[in-house]
């Protein structure tokens, strides 16, 4: 009998599902920074704001870089509801320990489907994740530098001044 | 045609030579590519059967299902979801594009 379907489709769909959850993570977390650059803007931040809207951006590219690896290996992939996004924050600092909060949620899941499709013998979506693993130690280390900044530059005076000049280091 | 997996209502089978596959709903026969296969079971697999128990949040028991790009409208109760399930389920460890000890698909 002709194996159709695996001539249709290259990876489990136990991936192809946890791939989709992924992507509704990526697309929720570009709707996050997108709403912590609206609160910089509002609240002065013009240069934290300017890092927000390109994380949004590099979110939604991570995004769809999952999106294209399904629809290459013949899956389905789902474009995602996005709701929830929390808007409300009570200071800078807040919004940078949110955003290392992020981070390390999006770092857990990826090494999940890592660890999943290592177990369902998934040799294609574990090497694809592999530019993940290494993206997200990237990311991480981005959010944990910027909080040290914020600890030693301190928030008194002109110190929430100091602080979004100083993230434009951390913008390209 | 090949069948791959049989449920109480329904019957999936594998058409090799128009490369595409056929469920037997009963009443009537649905062609399929995988891709069609595959929006099923996102559509079939997202149902909370749960609600089903609650006549909040679902009075009738009933589901709607719009297949192969609108082409197809099923009214299914209860138990023809339920049978549905399994017979996607157990249909893609059959065809070898599971290891159906994990179901992921939430709503």
């Amino acid at each position: 009998m002709k194996d159709i379907a695996r001539q249709s489709m290259s990876i489990k769909v136990e991936s192809m599902d946890l791939l989709n959850g992924q992507i509704k993570m990526e697309a929720h977390a570009s709707a996050t920074y997108l709403a912590m650059a609206s609160w910089c803007e509002q609240n002065g931040f013009f240069t934290s704001a300017k890092f927000f809207f390109k994380q949004a951006e590099e979110e939604r590219e991570h995004m769809m870089k999952i999106f294209n690896f399904l629809v290459d290996t013949g899956g389905n992939p789902i474009s995602p509801e996005v709701t929830g996004i929390n808007h409300d924050y009570s200071s800078i600092v807040d919004v940078f320990e949110s955003t290392l909060e992020h981070e390390v949620k999006v770092t857990k899941s990826i090494h999940n489907i890592v660890k999943k499709s290592r177990e369902l013998g998934d040799f294609a979506t574990e090497k694809f994740l592999d530019w993940f693993v290494m993206e997200q130690i990237e990311e991480e280390n981005t959010v944990r530098d910027i909080l040290d900044m914020i600890e030693v530059t301190g928030t008194e005076g002109v110190g929430l001044q100091m602080i979004d000049n100083q993230v434009a280091n951390w913008i390209d | 045609m090949n069948v791959i997996f049989q449920s109480t209502y329904y019957t999936l089978y594998q058409a090799a030579n128009e490369r595409c596959f056929y469920i037997d709903f009963g009443q009537k026969m649905v062609r399929m590519s995988l891709c069609q296969l595959l929006a099923l079971r996102h559509k079939v697999m997202s149902i909370a059967i749960e609600d089903h128990f609650d006549s909040d949040l679902n009075a009738h028991g009933f589901e709607v299902l719009m297949l192969c790009n609108k082409e197809h409208l099923f009214v299914l109760n209860t138990l023809e979801i339920l049978d549905l399930k399994k017979l996607v389920s157990n249909s893609f460890v059959s065809l070898g594009l599971s290891v159906g000890a994990l179901e992921t698909i939430t709503s």
